[in-house]
């Protein structure tokens, strides 16, 4: 799927290099999937999502369906691509449904699927509450319900899983492949690799370089994994998590 | 209704543009002065009448800094640090000030019709005499100053007669406030008119209140301090315990000479009061 | 929020109404007794005394203290989106204390004496130099822990100039004791000059009114804002901007006043919470009442200058705040 050369990419990174974080990278998603950005801490990957998202100046380009991202006009922008930051600090109590409401600003402040962001989020009982006084968890769930209000069809995502219970962690998942059968494309880095090894693309970053790209086998070889992240593999029965 | 709107407005204007308003020409008012300053209270009093006399300063009732605080019982004083409808309440036509009163103050009176008159020096005994000259002509006092600043130069030759071939003290002026008064200052101008030494500007070369050379005073040739009050043993107190004065020999033997404290500060032609009381104080045998 | 959300509407017209009846007071305090009917008689000029005192006098002083107040209670809005911090307050950037330096100057150097005009002028002038010292050492498009720390480095040294000024001239008491009058910041003797001098505020204000919502945004985290499709650059280059015109010309005309900044806003943000849409005007109302107020307050307890008074009820304010925030 992603491997296939489609006409338009959803994101095209060519040769972006940040001093001291990321050098030299090329990166194509097509439209329509989820690709995952794995690798250890300190690798690069919130870099590359910043730049991905143009939030970070870096040399090289990165272009949105074939426009350079510094020719778009910021309303623009926020129409065309979210992006989810690793931790949320909100220092003001704006109640859970206006920071969610944020997220139609490039739409003019309109209030077309703000209450579906929440819902599928599951924040609904959450809605009236100030950000400031909800649990980490929560708070992350808050930036995804904005991300999703936003409508883009480019979703950059940083360790979006790591503070969620193992529910809203899989229903995370589910939200992203059915945005992905809409035809958005969602970039999301994770630390764990057996939920890696489930999406459908997977980018390993290195040292600021991106090492692989492509389906999770082709990338998550033991070679890989012995080099990069200094595991070792092996399949056994495990616990498997589904929604009921 | 339109005029009151066009009345409105153009207040408003004339007020952002600083015009000054009148509701209609005053007829030629009798004089009402409010003295800002110790030193024009004590003129005021010298040359008014009674009932041209509006507000004497917040100072005037204070005997540490005011020549007539006795006299000045009798008249309405100003607050401290008031704005200006605390001066208009009293309905004066003249202000006294002097330079370092708050300019906005002083325009604002001027905006409201009030005439206000500045005096600007007043290191000298001669700008004293200028003062009073000018102040006798706003009041229509102009023989009682003539005939004030007659005797008062009738008293400065009489005491230059007195101190003739008298040998200078040499003093200083000490201060709890870590400065002490050098050349152009009130202090000088006694010393200059008592027979008497500042060594703060001689050997010290201090101008204006400066911070003494600490150091160096301990050895000044000091003759007499010059302290303000009215017992020597109280005005002498503080220093007793203060560097570098508690070092210093006059203090320790108590060498000093006490002067009214407001004759220390005071600007007007009653300096000659201190001229003639310092000289007294510091040689007694011209003074049989 | 301490309103109900549907309270929170009546907010705005609450405070236009406390807003009044403070204007009201203030023009019907004063040491000139005048009962109500010369004081409408002094409105319309057909009492020369009256006149002369609300017009010259009290009308002046409040026009002045509704500007400093709005402008101070704007700045501080806009400093706490601005920093994503509610402690945050307008003397941050060194405004207030560049014009408390550049004020020092012109009294001890005697050129305040020369014009009316000077004192205000070199505030403005310090103000100006200050914010943009500030900003020239901040640099490389300005993050906000620069700026943060460019502003206090430039507060010590300005302190410091102001500091050296008043031991310098210590012989010229009265100098002192002016620029000291000066730094307590207050409303006395304020004319029509200063309302002019003033007029840069309500303009800022009105620049400051549309930028309610993206201030919102901006308040909750810069990239986070401009992912969302805010232009963050411009939006802070702006924001500074009015900052700065704001709390420099309130410094001008009135001295430097402290605390206006850091408590109004966290008042109205506790009362209607922290929309900006709703708090940019309620500050502008909110700040003029708390500054008349204040200004009421020290004269009916005998003379104390609005800077002090302004004081006296932030430092506690500022204490139960930091409690709070634990």
């Amino acid at each position: 799927m992603a491997t296939q050369a489609p006409s338009v990419n959803a994101l095209e990174i060519a040769d972006a290099t940040v001093p001291g974080r990321i050098e030299s990278v090329f990166l194509r998603l097509a439209p329509g999937a989820i690709v995952g950005l794995v690798g250890p801490n300190g690798s690069g990957k919130s870099t590359l999502l910043c730049v991905a998202a143009g939030l970070l100046p870096a040399t090289g380009s990165v272009l949105w369906r074939n426009r350079p991202v510094a020719a778009l006009a910021p309303l623009e922008r926020g129409r065309s691509a979210a992006w989810v930051p690793q931790e949320a600090r909100f220092e003001f109590g704006f109640t859970v449904r206006s920071v969610v409401a944020q997220g139609r600003y490039a739409h003019g402040d309109d209030d077309r699927g703000i209450d579906e962001a929440i819902a599928a989020l599951d924040l609904g009982a959450l809605a009236s509450r100030p950000v400031n006084q909800i649990s980490g968890g929560e708070r992350q769930r808050v930036l995804m319900a904005r991300a999703l209000a936003t409508a883009a069809p480019l979703q950059l995502w940083d360790e979006p899983l790591a503070s969620l219970d193992p529910r809203h962690a899989l229903e995370v998942l589910l939200l992203a492949r059915r945005l992905a059968d809409a035809g958005s494309t969602i970039l999301l880095s994770v630390q764990d690799l057996r939920v890696a090894s489930g999406l459908d693309a997977l980018a390993l970053m290195d040292s600021g370089r991106l090492r692989a790209f492509g389906p999770p086998a082709s990338v998550l070889t033991p070679e890989a994994l012995a080099e990069v992240f200094g595991v070792r593999v092996r399949t056994a029965a495990g616990l498997v998590f589904e929604l009921p | 209704m339109n005029g009151l709107l066009k009345q409105v407005a153009a207040a408003l204007l004339a007020a952002l543009a600083g015009i000054p308003l009148r509701a209609e020409e005053a007829p030629a008012a009798p004089v009402r002065v409010v003295s800002q300053t110790v030193g024009t209270d004590e003129m005021l009093l010298a040359l008014a009448d009674p009932g041209q006399i509006a507000a004497l300063s917040h100072l005037a009732r204070d005997p540490d800094y005011s020549a007539v605080a006795v006299q000045a019982g009798g008249f309405p004083v100003l607050q401290p640090n008031g704005d200006a409808e605390s001066v208009l309440k009293f309905r004066p036509t003249v202000v006294l000030c002097s330079d370092y009163s708050r300019a906005e103050l002083m325009a604002q009176l001027r905006r409201a019709g009030v005439s206000v008159v500045r005096f600007d020096r007043y290191t000298t005994i001669d700008d004293a005499y200028a003062n009073l000259r000018m102040l006798a002509g706003v009041l229509g006092a102009e023989g009682r100053a003539e005939r004030l600043i007659a005797s008062c130069q009738e008293r400065m030759v009489r005491l230059g007669r007195s101190l003739q071939g008298v040998r200078p003290a040499r003093v200083i002026a000490p201060s709890v406030y870590g400065v002490i008064p050098g050349a152009d200052t009130t202090f000088q101008d006694l010393c200059d008119h008592a027979g008497a030494t500042n060594l703060a500007s001689t050997l010290g070369h201090l101008r204006g209140h400066a911070p003494p050379p600490a150091e160096q005073m301990l050895g000044w040739p000091v003759d007499q301090l010059v302290l303000g009050g009215t017992n020597l043993q109280e005005a002498l107190a503080p220093f007793l315990k203060l560097s570098p004065y508690e070092f210093m020999d006059s203090v320790k033997s108590g060498r000093a000479v006490l002067l009214r404290p407001y004759l220390l500060s005071c600007v007007s032609f009653h300096r000659i009061d201190g001229y003639e009381e310092l000289a007294r104080a510091l040689h007694p045998e011209a003074f049989p | 929020m301490i309103l109900p959300a549907r309270y929170a509407r009546f907010a705005l017209p609450g405070a236009v109404l406390l807003l009044a009846a403070m204007a009201a007071f203030s023009l019907a305090t004063g040491d000139v007794r005048l009962g109500p009917e010369r004081i409408w008689a002094g409105l319309l000029h057909r009492d020369a005394m009256a006149s002369t005192v609300i017009w010259q006098i009290r009308l002046p002083r409040m026009a002045v203290g509704v500007m400093v107040g709005a402008a101070l209670a704007a700045a501080g809005l806009i400093m706490q989106a601005y920093f994503r911090n509610s402690l945050a307050s307008p003397d941050l950037l060194g405004v207030s204390t560049g014009g408390a330096a550049g004020a020092a100057v012109a009294i001890a150097s005697g050129w305040a004496a020369v014009s009316l005009w000077s004192l205000p002028a070199a505030a403005l002038v310090g103000s100006f130099a200050a914010v943009g010292a500030v900003i020239a050492l901040a640099r490389r498009g300005a993050s906000t822990e620069r700026l943060l720390l460019a502003g206090v480095a430039l507060n010590a040294l300005l302190g410091a100039v102001t500091a050296y000024i008043l031991s310098r001239y210590t012989d010229l008491y009265q100098r002192n004791a002016q620029i000291l009058f000066w730094l307590m910041g207050g409303l006395e003797d304020r004319m029509g000059m200063h309302v002019m001098i003033g007029l840069p505020i309500p303009l800022a204000a009105l620049a400051l009114w549309p930028l309610g919502r993206p201030m919102d945004l901006l308040s909750l985290g810069e990239q986070e804002a401009q992912s969302l499709g805010i232009d963050v650059r411009r939006l802070r280059r702006r924001l500074i901007a009015i900052a700065a015109v704001l709390t420099a010309t309130a410094t001008a005309i009135a001295g430097t006043v402290g605390f206006v900044g850091l408590v109004v806003p966290h008042i109205l943000r506790l009362l209607v919470g922290p929309e900006h849409r709703r708090l940019v005007p309620l500050a502008l109302v909110g700040g003029p009442v708390f500054v008349l107020g204040c200004d009421l307050a020290g004269r009916l307890a005998g003379g104390l200058r609005l800077g002090i008074v302004t004081a006296l009820i932030g430092g506690p304010f500022f204490l139960w705040l930091l409690r709070r925030h634990q």
